[in-house]
């Protein structure tokens, strides 16, 4: 009985956002549908999460057909803690839209989109089987390509062309993939893939597989070389799909990459995870240059997701419980700065009226709250202790440091420096200096939706003994996959 | 309890943060004075207990699964430290109510410096390694908001950002030393690595700790070349550079140094490194104070030197070098703390810094000017019993004449030593006369003041007065400090507690002789100061560390510009290009190492050719694409693949995959006919060959390794398939004959239920794009 | 007859890159659905050909042809159509408001 709870995450955003498309006229009743929703389904996960670290594991066999046979939604303690971050982030987006998202938009079926994004999110973190983590990816990508364009500029048609070619061709390569690893498997359970490969030692092609998968979670995950698309399509449309974009997005490429090289290629780790430090290390430092390439704010902020999720790959790479554990805790850190930097950014450009820096300056004047929770947002991104960022960057660097790859820790280093410093800039151009006018006063539900999220960042931070050791043992269970694969596979 | 006495601070910034209202009928500053006050009296009171030999010590619970626990000591370094921190912080605090107008934003001032006392409280009392890390990075943070109080300033900005910038790479370069140190050591706790210290002398890492390490504490610390920050700090209020970029913030390096001194001390290349930039910091300080017109300016500089030399002492790493190192961190904090104060007085009586523009000020502030020339005697280290600044130059004399190594480069070194230690003095001496003989001698310039000079308030005289009676107490009396304050935290950084007598005379030794050469050479090229002082401009500016940091950053922003626009052109065939240039490398690179590539012919269906003839159609049809030039002709060769495609299914007997391409198909020869007869005519491609053949290339690599990892794939079967559950039980099951659709509707409905769910986002986003056309921007 | 499939379906995959590169957003949308056949084609070769009866039961018959790859094809079919109207129709929307269809005139990086 229980375990039919698994499905609810995905189905009550489903239902929901089917149910507002003919609800599009009644903006007002529309934003307390959701905000009874989300709340709602953050209840649900919050009791998910708790049910699994107290008692088991959950697994559904949808239809009733048992793994490997049928699709089936496993609840372990990664996919909780996923769930329970993304519903978060959930709720601090309602909160933020009810007072940005036009009724206009809502017209755009802004809440639709949205909900189903939260399904197919929720459904990516949550199901044990290949091709149906292709078809979710599917599902939220379609939504955002249904997101990415509600405004209707120019400049949002024509970013969002790229954006859809990009994520359409690694899709395309995603399920080719999936069929060349079922032709030599037989199967596409991940529970079972694992079980096979690892029976035969990942050998033959089985790496060269491996690794094409890793280019489709890449490019969705914003790895270099292969993030060029990202910045610009990201800042096009409204703040709050930005930070959705920002906060959710690239984080399943991450999940999904966290949870393959781990539960199925993990035999050739000297090629295959080498290789992704070597990825994280370019990454993290193309990234943050990127970052300070740009007097645009909103530019900034998205190209601080790469060096982040460099991070997070240097978390896989390295394959260590430690630095495992650092990864989930980088990215559930990630998600909700990265969505609070967007917001933040969003209420900064509206209130300057540009998104040049050189044109703003002195707000702290004008609206010190928004300033001061900038600032603190920026420690928490540099990972300053003791704020979320640095329990995750400590556990990271130490795994790294251990495993004796101090060349990559160096540049881990370096690039926490030119993060601080691509942010800080932010704070100084646009709230210290010569006051110049602004537009309008900044909205107070954003900053409410920002406040949120920070304050979990700090409480992450400050608060890490509450929820490192239920991260550290969800990572533990990570390096033995032979955990999951018995829980599904023989229950 | 010791935590207490850490969160005072916060606690009160975070009460003054919320309670105190803009317009207060007291200056704010009166409500924070007893923080420090009475933490400087509890700190005290503790002092008999650590002359017994003891220290205190309380843990509390942070983060016990990370071993990163609130584990606090006080011993005798902290204890000196945490002295400083309360005792002149209430100082400062004293004189800030008189120096700052309560027209300024005093809540934030007190704020940003309760937080700073807190945190640096916090480093000095840290066990734990990572604890200790975060406080050092809250001084960093809460430097950079006092330093940019006055925000609106652009010096300011800019020293508040540099001070961030230098500071927090040197705190993380500090955390990598910390993290290795953690992990060779084995442990988090400072008293415990100090235990293991054989694990860490041991270690192939000792080197790149120590540099990790010392560039956490030289960065700090303003040591050469990183000490350009500190002359932009001085854009702080007065109070801050007084308090922080004097007395204690700067001396957390040092404080880290000494800390860990039990740990490195007596290896060579922590002599060298430590002793060597200490020296260099000593001198170069010392003669570009000489250079300045500003008074802070002047005493930055000659803050940077007296650092420097400090530092130098500790790298010695004697019993005499570090006495006189804890013995100087005292002195130096109450004669360049009143300085400061004074400093701050002259502007503020004056109007201006410049000491162009001052001179004479003897008959105007006669008190002020007494108390600078003690405190700047006592710094040049004038051989009178009174100057405390004296007895430890003399020390430091000494100390440079009795080091330890002789062998080796540490021992050619160690030769040069006094040589260095002569020539940053002579030029401390110089500055020290320059400061106060400009300012309070010579010719008057009254008419260049904003304002009529005269003397300062009794309550802004009263902080300095305080330090001064200290530099002069202390210099009569040092054993008064010695037993009870010196001796245990010299025990702390040397592990032995120190028997010597401090003494003004030691007869006519070499030291004494040393100071009589400082104190001549200095006193001539003081007098002759104007002469020789355009030497300076004749120092290329790019020999200047400011300029070295202008250059990084500014040489950091333009790179970072042009390899971004190199490679972010908007151009999607540049970004598809990396990407499949980078699949194939990638891909092929690891199949070639891992021999992934297996041909095996056996299991294969015979060719047949009706089915080889449809492919032959449909590839010349795909490869004929490419030169359409017409639309409807495009549509057709495309359209050929898609029925050529069902064909296929047909004759391998996909009977429903068939029907549905069919369908599929017909359906989106519609959609493009409607949507093309909108769009522009096809335009013949006007690439240049070199292009179309890079193009040729890429695409030609991406199919062809597509399907050599499909050969493999399906030579490489090992398994059965779970297919051949469904075809057991499509029918007993799924109660269907057709296993495919009862795969699609029963074994993974859950794939046809969500993609359905994509088929409806795509008609809600098509129908929103064609119902809703907006010209502008609605999102603003 | 698996490796010929293989080739062919490279082939598909081949043009349709070559299609992608180009600069015309038309010739772009062409190239997406060439890739998408190329997949396709791909996922069938990986059961087994023209092994065994259509996977539709009969009485008497124990051989069956792969079902699940068809069935995947069949998910996958649906999706690629539902993106690719989508993308059609942006295509087309993207061309009204830019007042062009060339992709080196939509790089976008004089409008910051």
């Amino acid at each position: 009985m229980m375990s039919n709870l698994v499905f609810l995450p995905i189905f009550i955003p489903l239902f929901v956002g089917a149910l507002l498309v003919f609800l599009k006229n009644r903006h007002q009743l529309t934003i307390k549908i959701s905000y009874l929703t989300v709340l709602l389904n953050l209840g649900l996960s919050i009791f998910l999460s708790y049910f699994v670290f107290t008692h088991h594991p959950l697994v559904l066999e949808t239809g009733g057909w048992k793994a490997p046979f049928g699709i089936i939604l496993v609840a372990d303690k990664l996919s909780v803690i996923m769930t329970l971050s993304v519903n978060v982030i959930a709720l601090a987006s309602v909160i933020f839209a009810s007072s940005s998202v036009t009724s206009k938009m809502t017209k755009h079926y802004f809440y639709p989109l949205f909900f189903i994004l939260i399904a197919g999110v929720s459904g990516a973190f949550l199901t044990g089987d290949l091709f149906n983590l292709f078809v979710f990816f599917e599902v939220l990508l379609m939504a955002s390509y249904g997101l990415i364009i509600i405004g209707g500029s120019k400049q949002q048609f024509r970013e969002s062309v790229k954006y859809i070619l990009l994520n359409l061709f690694s899709s395309i390569l995603f399920v080719t993939t999936v069929a060349f690893l079922y032709s030599v498997t037989g199967t596409v359970n991940m529970a079972q893939l694992g079980e096979r490969v690892a029976e035969v030692e990942q050998q033959g092609i089985l790496t060269g597989i491996a690794i094409l998968l890793f280019v489709v979670f890449a490019t969705k995950g914003a790895l270099f070389p292969l993030y060029f698309w990202l910045p610009k399509s990201y800042i096009v449309p409204s703040p709050v799909v930005s930070a959705l974009f920002g906060a959710l997005l690239t984080k399943v490429g991450v999940y999904s990459m966290l949870r393959v090289y781990t539960l199925i290629f993990s035999h050739k780790l000297e090629l295959t995870h080498t290789f992704f430090i070597w990825v994280a290390a370019i990454t993290m430092l193309i990234g943050v240059i990127g970052a300070l390439s740009t007097s645009n704010v909103k530019l900034i902020i998205a190209y601080n997701i790469m060096p982040a999720i460099g991070f997070m790959l240097l978390g896989i790479g390295t394959f260590s419980a430690e630095s495992l554990a650092g990864t989930i805790y980088y990215l559930i850190h990630d998600m909700a700065i990265k969505a609070a930097l967007f917001f933040l950014a969003g209420l900064l450009v509206w209130h300057a009226g540009t998104s040049n820096l050189n044109k703003m300056g002195g707000y702290i004047k004008t609206s010190p709250l928004l300033g001061w929770m900038f600032f603190i947002a920026a420690l928490i991104l540099a990972g300053i202790p003791p704020f979320s960022g640095f329990i995750g960057k400590y556990l990271l660097l130490r795994g790294a440091f251990d495993e004796e790859h101090y060349f990559v820790a160096g540049i881990g280093l370096l690039s926490s420096l030119l993060i601080l410093f691509s942010v800080i800039r932010i704070f100084i151009g646009a709230f210290w200096g010569e006051l110049k006018e602004p537009k309008e006063k900044v909205r107070r539900s954003g900053l409410v939706a920002s406040g949120l999220l920070i304050a979990i960042s700090i409480l992450l931070g400050v608060g890490a003994e509450w929820f490192y050791p239920y991260i550290q043992s969800a990572a533990d269970n990570l390096i033995d996959p032979q955990i999951y694969i018995d829980f599904v596979l023989k229950e | 309890m010791l935590h207490y006495y850490i969160l005072l601070p916060f606690l009160a910034a975070l009460l003054i943060g919320l309670l105190a209202k803009k317009e207060n009928r007291i200056h704010t500053g009166w409500l924070v004075l007893p923080v420090p006050a009475l933490l400087f009296i509890i700190f005290c009171s503790k002092l008999p207990v650590l002359a017994k030999g003891k220290i205190v010590h309380s843990t509390a619970d942070w983060i016990p699964s990370l071993d990163i626990q609130l584990s606090f000591y006080l011993d005798g370094l902290s204890m000196l430290f945490s002295l400083l921190i309360t005792g002149i912080g209430s100082l400062v605090v004293l004189y800030s109510i008189f120096y700052l107008s309560r027209k300024e934003q005093l809540v934030h001032f007190y704020v940003y410096l309760l937080l700073f006392m807190g945190s640096m409280l916090g480093v000095v009392l840290s066990d734990n390694v990572f604890v200790l890390y975060t406080f050092w990075e809250f001084t960093s943070i809460s430097s950079f908001l006092l330093i940019g109080f006055w925000f609106y300033r652009e010096r300011s900005t800019y020293g508040a950002q540099k001070s961030m910038l230098v500071t927090v790479f040197g705190g993380l370069s500090m955390l990598g030393a910390l993290i290795l140190l953690s992990i060779t050591a084995e442990t988090n706790s400072i008293r415990e690595m100090i235990a293991n210290r054989s694990l860490i002398l041991e270690s192939d890492l000792f080197i790149p700790i120590l540099i990790l390490l010392l560039l956490g504490a030289f960065t700090k610390s303003a040591q050469f070349p990183f000490h350009s920050w500190l002359p932009d700090a001085m854009e702080a209020p007065t109070p801050v550079s007084a308090y922080l970029h004097s007395a204690t913030m700067v001396k957390a390096g040092l404080y880290l140094v000494a800390r860990f001194s039990l740990i490195f001390s007596g290896t060579d290349a922590f002599f060298i490194i430590v002793s060597g930039f200490g020296l260099i910091t000593l001198c170069i300080g010392s003669i570009l104070a000489s250079r300045q017109t500003d008074l802070k300016g002047i005493l930055a500089y000659s803050t940077i030197s007296q650092l420097g030399m400090i530092m130098a002492m500790l790298g010695f790493g004697t019993g005499v070098a570090i006495l006189a190192a804890i013995f100087h961190i005292f002195n130096h904090a109450t004669f360049k703390g009143s300085l400061f104060m004074i400093a701050g007085i002259v502007d503020h009586e004056t109007g201006t810094r410049d000491i162009r523009r001052l001179g004479g000020l003897y008959t105007f502030m006669p008190i002020s000017a007494t108390l600078a020339f003690i405190g700047a005697f006592s710094m040049a280290g004038v051989p009178l019993p009174i100057f405390n600044g004296f007895l430890s130059k003399e020390m430091f004399f000494d100390s440079s004449l009795k080091l330890e190594q002789s062998t080796g480069l540490a021992g050619a070194f160690a030769e040069w030593m006094p040589v260095f230690a002569v020539l940053g003095s002579i030029f401390t001496f110089v500055y020290s006369m320059y400061l106060v003989f400009g300012t309070f001698l010579g010719k008057q310039k009254i008419d260049q003041l904003e304002k009529k000079p005269h003397e300062a308030p009794i309550g802004m005289l009263l902080s300095p007065i305080i330090l001064i009676i200290f530099v002069i107490g202390v210099g009569l009396l040092p054993n008064l400090i010695n037993e009870p304050l010196l001796a245990p935290a010299v025990a702390a950084v040397t592990g032995d507690l120190p028997h010597t007598h401090l003494a003004f005379w030691h007869g006519l030794n070499a030291p004494f002789y040393m100071s009589l050469l400082v104190i001549g050479v200095g006193a001539l090229l003081a007098y002759t100061l104007k002469r020789w002082q355009p030497v300076y401009n004749m120092i290329p500016r790019k020999f200047s560390s400011d300029h070295w940091y202008q250059s990084i950053v500014n040489g950091l922003l333009k790179s970072s510009k042009s390899i971004t626009s190199f490679y972010m052109t908007g151009s999607l065939r540049l970004y598809l290009s990396i990407i499949l240039v980078f699949l194939v490398l990638t891909t092929a690179i690891f199949i070639y190492l891992t021999n992934g590539f297996i041909l095996s012919f056996d299991d294969l269906a015979p060719i047949t050719w009706p089915e080889v003839l449809v492919g032959f159609v449909m590839a010349a049809a795909a490869i004929a694409t490419i030169w359409m030039n017409k639309r409807i002709a495009a549509i057709i060769v495309v359209g050929v693949v898609g029925y050529g495609l069902s064909l296929l299914f047909v004759f391998f007997r996909a009977p429903d995959l068939a029907l549905t391409q069919l369908i599929v198909e017909t359906i989106s020869v519609a959609l493009f006919l409607l949507c093309f007869a909108h769009l522009p005519k096809l335009k013949k491609s006007d690439k240049r060959p070199s292009e179309k053949l890079i193009d040729l290339t890429i695409a030609v690599s991406t199919g062809a390794l597509l399907t050599i990892v499909a050969i493999a794939s399906h030579s490489s079967k090992t398994f059965d398939s779970i297919a051949e559950y469904f075809v057991d039980n499509s029918y007993k099951l799924g109660g269907g004959d057709n296993i495919v659709n009862v795969i699609l509707v029963d074994f993974r409905g859950l794939d046809t239920l969500f993609e359905i769910t994509v088929l409806g986002l795509a008609a809600l986003g098509i129908f929103a794009m064609i119902k809703y056309r907006d010209k502008g921007d609605m999102n603003q | 007859m698996e490796i010929v499939m293989s080739i062919l379906a490279g082939t598909l995959f081949a043009a349709g890159v070559y299609l992608l590169l180009q600069k015309q957003l038309i010739k772009i949308v062409l190239g997406t659905v060439l890739l998408s056949h190329g997949a396709h084609l791909f996922i069938l070769t990986m059961g087994k050909l023209n092994r065994g009866a259509p996977p539709i039961l009969e009485k008497g018959i124990t051989e069956y042809t792969d079902p699940l790859p068809q069935a995947l094809i069949l998910t996958s079919i649906v999706i690629s159509f539902g993106i690719t109207s989508f993308l059609l129709v942006l295509a087309y929307r993207t061309y009204q408001s830019n007042k062009t269809d060339m992709m080196d005139q939509l790089r976008g990086t004089d409008d910051e």
